[in-house]
């Protein structure tokens, strides 16, 4: 799973630096938006079934890849 | 129609209703009156003979909108200028108005120069200060410019659009009429998500002050945040949608957004981008009970000038959905590359003529002369517009098809890739630049930069922040390239241009080239 979530960072990032640094603020980079964040829930939904709507998340508790995987690997 | 006199009209049948409500603010339809009427006595006090236009910077607040109807009654047109705009940008603006004030309801940091700023505190006080009204015929009419609307130049600079008060009446004739009738539409709450300083706002602030509805903004931080902005849709009581898809495309990730959060809901109006028919199968069944529209225009003919109800059986037979049938007013011709008409079906540039078409770019007779020209259509004189645009006419519905030059659409936004790329040669320590949309489903997904440096450039991703965020000095974040990859050099086409085809496959995942089907291809064009 962690593997997806990477792949589908790195897609939508457009940057394998998600891969290396995973303490990396992507709101702050730039490399995630409103639109990339929405894609992310979407991806997850579709490649691993689990459902996160964007509204039950703050932006704060997913602003990293680390904290993207602590929140799906939560809901799995 | 004479949207003035409407709005004067409205204010007196309903003064009590609220005109716009934003945030935590709001003007009734009467105060709205009131101020804006107060406000053009002050102008025309303040700048006398001098009839130049005025800029108005600011975001979401109801004075906006006072400002905008004060400058249009002092016989002034206004140039919106949002507070995305970053200083630098917003400066260049500015240097080229000549009214000697400036408004801004939000805190403007650019120099004034031998302007008066009329800050958020001015107004407030000119606005307790009471002055006999202006007389009517002051206003700004016909052949007069009402606003200026800039947009993105392909060599950095912003162009102005200049929009006259007819091009705007008659856009409004027919935007109280689309999808629903002007009386259905009467004083209905309308959805405001574009800044004012995009011409897509023209379509919900004006066509709802026409129909003496209630605006209903969505400022910029209400938007970045799903929870804030869930709840600020649930408060609306919106009953006519105007957005870019791409921002229903936001709304639609979350399960909240559907018909329960939004009952009153009947009217979407979509713009400024390729609506999807993926987007209009969500829409459909989140809100079984709204009509769906889609137009196309540019910012050069007035917000929109044609329209298409997308209803389910449209959605179903035709993809890519098409963008419509022109407006009463409106003749739209496609043309082959040597000026010739195309034949039906066949694809060319899209050509506007007709009553919503712009008197030209504010003081840049060089570009008008290139894209607007006046030509003879069953005995009478029209405005023309260049549009750029590929498309093609079946059945008398267009079809649009694309770019004919290195002007994109992302996420509605309306960009010159050569405006960034000049942005980017001002970087110190760049020597080329190149970028180029990255494609998935044929809508833009990304920008990216290749850039060429001075000094070999050691950790790739900290430099791409680097210049990201000196960029952001001098272009809106929505200009951003998301990354900037670095060459030794760029890859030329036979007469020295980069060449953009090869660029473009470069930024093809490897092993998954499906996923960018079009990828820079389809933007090689005129380059």
């Amino acid at each position: 799973m962690r593997e997806t979530i990477l792949d589908i960072l790195e897609e939508i990032c457009e940057d394998s630096v998600v891969r290396r640094e995973l303490d990396l603020d992507l709101f702050a980079a730039d490399l995630m938006d409103s639109l990339g964040f929405a894609e992310l829930l979407v991806s997850i939904e579709d490649q691993l079934g689990i459902v996160i709507a964007p509204s039950e998340v703050e932006r704060e508790d997913v602003s990293t890849p680390n904290k993207i995987l602590a929140l799906v690997e939560s809901r799995s | 129609m004479n949207i003035l006199e409407r709005i004067r009209q409205n204010s007196l049948a309903h003064p009590d209703r609220p005109a716009v409500v934003s945030g935590d603010e709001k003007l009734t339809w009467g105060e709205l009156e009131q101020l804006s009427t107060r406000l053009a006595a002050h102008l025309e006090q303040a700048c006398g003979d001098n009839r130049a236009p005025v800029a108005v910077y600011g975001h979401k607040s109801p004075l906006m909108l006072v400002c905008f109807l004060a400058c249009v009654r002092s016989g002034r047109a206004y140039c919106p200028i949002d507070i995305s705009v970053p200083e630098s940008r917003a400066q260049l603006i500015l240097d080229q108005m000549d009214s000697p004030v400036v408004l801004a309801t939000e805190e403007l940091s650019c120099d004034c120069k031998e302007k008066e700023l009329w800050s958020l505190e001015k107004l407030k006080s000119l606005l307790s200060q009471k002055l006999p009204p202006l007389p009517e015929a002051k206003a700004v009419s016909g052949e007069d410019t009402y606003y200026i609307i800039f947009t993105s130049g392909s060599t950095g600079t912003p162009k102005g659009v200049q929009i006259t008060a007819s091009c705007l009446n008659h856009y409004l004739d027919w935007s109280v009429t689309l999808g629903t009738s002007p009386e259905q539409k009467q004083g209905q709450i309308f959805l405001n998500q574009a800044p004012f300083s995009f011409d897509l706002s023209v379509m919900d602030l004006y066509t709802c002050l026409a129909c003496g509805g209630t605006l209903f903004c969505l400022s910029k931080t209400a938007q970045a945040d799903y929870r804030l902005l869930l709840n600020r849709l649930g408060a609306s009581g919106a009953q006519v949608w105007v957005s870019t898809p791409s921002f229903a495309d936001i709304c639609l990730t979350d399960p909240a957004f559907s018909q329960k959060l939004l009952p009153h809901l009947e009217l979407f109006l979509f713009c400024g981008e390729t609506l999807t028919n993926r987007t209009v199968q969500k829409l459909q069944s989140r809100f079984p009970g709204a009509k769906i529209m889609n137009t196309y225009g540019p910012t050069e003919s007035t917000v929109a000038v044609t329209q298409v109800l997308v209803d389910e059986a449209l959605n179903s037979a035709v993809s890519p959905l098409p963008v419509g049938r022109p407006k009463l007013g409106t003749r739209l011709e496609i043309w082959r590359e040597d000026g010739s008409p195309a034949n039906p079906g066949e694809k060319g540039e899209i050509i506007i003529l007709g009553d919503t078409v712009s008197s030209g770019y504010y003081k840049r007779p060089d570009l008008t002369h290139k894209a607007f020209f006046t030509c003879e259509r069953e005995g009478k004189s029209l405005r023309g517009y260049h549009t750029g645009d590929e498309g093609y006419l079946k059945e008398g519905m267009l079809y649009y098809g694309g770019r004919l030059d290195l002007q994109i659409k992302l996420h509605g936004y309306r960009i010159e890739l050569g405006d960034i790329e000049s942005n980017i040669l001002r970087l110190p320590g760049i020597s080329r630049a190149a970028v180029i949309p990255r494609m998935s489903a044929g809508k833009v997904k990304s920008l990216a930069a290749f850039a060429v440096c001075q000094e070999p450039v050691a950790d790739s991703f900290a430099k791409s922040q680097e210049l990201k965020k000196r960029l952001k000095d001098y272009l809106p974040e929505y200009m951003i390239p998301k990354k900037f990859i670095f060459l030794e050099e760029l890859p030329v086409t036979a007469n020295g241009k980069a060449d953009r085809q090869t660029l473009g496959n470069m930024l093809q995942p490897s092993g998954n080239p499906a996923n960018d089907g079009s990828g820079g291809q389809a933007l090689g064009g005129k380059g």
